[in-house]
């Protein structure tokens, strides 16, 4: 009265086949969980007996032990359920053993022995391929993301009955399909077309997504901090199709895939009152990515920075640093990857209107100086480009003839990333802002003019260490754009027009 | 001192004697005995020992006043103007400006400390806002600095802003330059002029009509702005909003017969509000310093105009810088010279870093050029 079937648990973002043992013995009915089952899975106890009966299969009312196993893993997420079932039915003799054996099962029951959509397929799915296994049973509504996982057959259940019909050979699955991946990136819902004027703020954010710079944008309430910062992910180069599956895979894990690959780049936006967990991911007992995680290979963005908890910002460093977040707890811990491109905004005083010439700011210059401690600190220093935004006024905005489409810059981007990878192909390094700083200042060959530049602006901005760093990478990839191997003295006063020192001193534009 | 005595508003012999110095000296402490109410009250009484005694009989002034000024012992408020290193200056004494008794409510007694007060007519008051802007912090300075230049005495009231540049201005020139405070003499208000004013007791005049130990309480200021007016021969009004202290400042200056001058904005910036309206009401419109000087009939002054500074500017900046009036944006600048932004940025960039543009807020504004 034995059972064995294969399911996968996700830790993070990556699926482990969990062998499923059922064992139908003599005693009171009852089933019993073994095997390290976390919270959601204990949960499936009570939820599988009416799933099975619902779907006009028979329960066998005697003693029933589950036990999962590698034992040392903690099992998690709601995609155990199909496995669970399909070890009792297996145990209990109600479904043939030849199939069993060559698929994993995926898939959350209902109390009508429906599959109900089950965040993580797709990672579960990947697991399934590399463990193997010639194909997977997934809810149908999850079927398109598995189907992405080439090589692998994907039986896309309705239900409970559908899924024992397939193994029975009663039943048999329409084949599931991929959806088509477009040569050409599908639009995003916005575009710069749509924006007047903020030229400069569109300059820079083009040498942003050349260059993978992190931007901090600074400008009073009605500036346009949002409206710009929602469209760097438009001209962001077109993603991979590895870096499609990741950002997938993490919204698949999180719950939130439509259906199939996401092929844009995604753009998150949390709320200031987001907790550190909600931020960089986590929760009690199911792990879920974080903001920073479902931003991977996007933009996140950070309005009013000033009014993020200090500790949620703080731990934004590891993600900026390592492209991923860890994640522990006491049951081990969990990697989520988060590479992503920060763009922060706020407001250059608590007022807001510090600068804007046709509001008077009306704050104390102590708030103020308090208010910009609270911006300047260690995330500063992982943002290169830092602009103040206008306020246009309605003549200036009309004004302004309309700016190019994101295609056209997305073009122009695209270009500049691939002559930093021929340069840096042995680096293996995505872009400027990643370079190491001692290796940009090496690498860096310039002009005379722009050596001399160079020289008088240590003197005459002050320019820090760190300042200098930044100015040389950001030199570097506006040089890219251009086309140049040579930083020239144009590049280098351009790039160091993006500094602002944020700090006691004021939203002085210094090293 | 008969013999340093001149003819004032107080009644002859007011102040003269030793116990009438030191009467003096505890009624300035009184918080509700405005100098007003001690004129009338010394027009009655002749003496300051009997307009102290009458106040401690409770024929005049407040009871808080009757009891402060039971327990207030001149001997130790003498020690607390020693200690700072002020000298007690009377409404009869040589050093008191004679331009202060054209006022309705002049003070009976100053506190100075530093150089002797500037002699009249040889003073220009500048005030404006405290929250400023950097244009106007800029041209406060170069009005200081124009001024002290020419060796007229630069007075205002040591407040963050408009205040303060135009103090730094003068020294910065090795002028003269007088602050009036609005508390006690040895109190170091505002917390952040603090190395200022330390500055000016120095190498200027601190001035007050409050005894050591007086605290800054709102009302004073306006009062001091009285003082701030009757010691300049002129007032210049830098920046102020709508309702700024400036405005008082101005009506002193009018009601007193002085030119008050006024540098106007632009018309929806609300920080020049307050010169707008003065203008308006017959102020002079001034663009700078040298418009000022020119209408005070200093424009030869001593050192005459400073020297154009040497700056190595480019074509390209040099038409750039031609195309920054105002504020402007980069993209103006741009589409003006058929550049693009990028093309733009570089240049306007070299002009900030040789101090000729500045960029507020997104903008680009003119500098003007010190020497």
């Amino acid at each position: 009265m034995y059972g064995r079937v294969v399911g996968i648990s996700l830790v993070g973002v990556r699926g482990h086949p969990v062998v499923v043992e059922a064992h139908v013995g003599r005693g009171l009915p009852s089933l019993t969980l073994t095997g390290l089952p976390g919270a959601p899975v204990q949960d499936a106890r009570d939820r599988i007996r009416p799933a099975v009966e619902s779907a006009g299969l028979e329960w066998p009312l005697r003693r029933i032990v589950v036990n999962l196993s590698p034992g040392n893993v903690r099992k998690d997420g709601p995609g155990l359920d199909l496995p669970i079932a399909m070890s009792v039915l297996a145990a209990s003799a109600q479904v043939p053993g030849d199939r069993l054996a060559r698929f994993g099962f995926v898939g959350e029951l209902s109390l009508r022995g429906s599959l109900t959509a089950t965040p993580g397929v797709l990672s579960a799915a990947i697991a399934a391929g590399r463990a193997g296994l010639d194909g997977v049973v997934v809810p149908a509504a999850n079927a398109p993301e598995a189907a992405l996982v080439e090589g692998l057959r994907v039986v896309a259940a309705p239900s409970l009955a559908d899924a024992v019909g397939f193994l029975r050979g009663t039943w048999t699955p329409e084949s599931a399909v991929a959806p088509e991946t477009p040569a050409a990136p599908v639009g995003h819902d916005v575009d710069f077309a749509e924006i007047r004027g903020q030229a400069q703020a569109r300059r820079a954010l083009e040498v942003a997504a050349a260059g993978g710079h992190n931007v901090l944008l600074v400008g009073s309430p009605g500036a346009g901090k949002t409206m710009l910062a929602r469209r760097l992910a438009t001209i962001l180069p077109a993603l991979s199709r590895e870096e499609a599956l990741e950002v997938t895979q993490l919204h698949s894990v999180a719950g939130l895939l439509g259906d199939g690959l996401v092929r844009e780049r995604p753009f998150r936006s949390p709320h200031h009152s987001v907790s550190t967990a909600g931020l960089l991911g986590g929760g009690s007992s199911y792990l879920r990515p974080g903001e920073v995680s479902l931003a991977h290979h996007g933009v996140l963005f950070l309005d009013e920075l000033t009014e993020f908890r200090r500790d949620a910002v703080e731990a934004l460093r590891q993600p900026l640093e390592d492209g991923r977040v860890v994640v522990t707890r006491a049951t081990g811990s969990v990697d989520f990857p988060a590479r992503f491109t920060l763009v922060a905004a706020a407001n250059p005083c608590p007022c807001g209107y510090e600068g804007d010439p046709r509001r008077h700011c009306r704050c104390l210059p102590h708030r103020v100086q308090l208010y910009r401690q609270k911006l300047s600190g260690p995330l500063l220093d992982r943002i290169d480009i830092r602009l103040t935004v206008p306020r246009l006024s309605k003549q200036e905005l009309l004004g302004e003839s309309l700016s190019e489409p994101s295609a056209a810059i997305r073009d122009r981007v695209e270009e500049a990333r691939a002559r930093h990878r021929h340069r840096y192909a042995a680096l293996g390094s995505p872009c400027n802002a990643q370079l190491p700083g001692p290796l940009a200042r090496r690498e860096a060959r310039m002009s005379q003019g722009a050596e001399d530049l160079l020289a008088q602006a240590v003197d005459s901005l002050a320019l820090t260490g760190r300042g200098f760093d930044r100015a040389m990478k950001v030199a570097r990839t506006i040089a890219d754009l251009a086309g140049s191997e040579e930083i020239s003295a144009e590049h280098l006063g351009e790039a160091l027009s993006y500094r602002m020192s944020v700090g006691e001193g004021g939203l002085a534009r210094a090293g | 001192m008969p013999d340093d005595a001149r003819p004032t508003k107080w009644p002859a012999g007011f102040a003269e004697g030793r116990e009438d110095r030191s009467a003096l000296l505890v009624l300035s402490c009184l918080r509700g005995l405005t100098p007003r109410k001690l004129l009338e009250m010394a027009a009655r009484e002749r003496s300051a020992a009997a307009c102290l005694a009458a106040v401690r009989g409770g024929r005049a002034g407040s009871d808080a006043d009757r009891e402060f000024a039971g327990e207030l012992d001149p001997a130790r408020i003498e020690a607390a103007l020693s200690a700072c290193g002020a000298r007690f200056v009377p409404a009869d004494s040589q050093e008191y400006p004679a331009t202060l008794d054209e006022l309705a409510d002049p003070p009976a007694a100053l506190f100075v400390l530093g150089r002797a007060l500037p002699v009249p007519g040889a003073a220009v008051a500048v005030v404006g806002s405290r929250s400023c802007t950097d244009f106007g912090r800029d041209l406060a300075r170069d009005i200081g600095e124009g001024l002290a230049t020419r060796g007229v005495c630069v007075v205002s009231g040591a407040a963050r802003g408009i205040d303060a540049a135009a103090h730094e201005g003068a020294l910065a020139a090795g002028g003269h330059t007088a602050a009036v405070l609005g508390c006690g003499i040895d109190q170091a208000y505002p917390p952040g002029s603090r190395a200022l004013l330390a500055r000016i007791a120095r190498e200027g005049t601190v001035v007050s009509e409050y005894a050591p130990g007086v605290p800054a309480e709102p009302f004073r200021f306006p009062a001091r702005n009285r003082i701030i007016a009757g010691l300049g021969r002129a007032l210049v009004v830098v920046e102020g909003a709508k309702g700024s202290g400036s405005l008082i400042s101005a009506e002193h200056s009018l009601d007193l017969g002085r030119e008050v001058f006024a540098v106007p904005g632009a018309v929806h910036n609300p920080l020049a509000d307050a010169p707008h309206a003065l203008i308006r009401e017959g102020a002079t419109l001034i663009r700078g310093v040298s418009d000022l000087l020119a209408d005070l009939g200093r424009s030869g002054g001593r050192d005459g105009e400073p020297p154009p500074v040497r700056l190595d500017v480019t074509l390209a900046e040099q038409a750039a810088l031609d195309r920054i009036t105002g504020s402007v944006l980069p993209e103006k600048v741009a589409r003006e010279m058929g550049l693009s932004v990028p093309q733009v940025i570089p240049l306007l960039m070299g002009l900030e870093m040789k101090g000729l543009v500045r960029s507020v807020g997104g903008r680009f504004e003119p500098r003007s050029r010190r020497g």
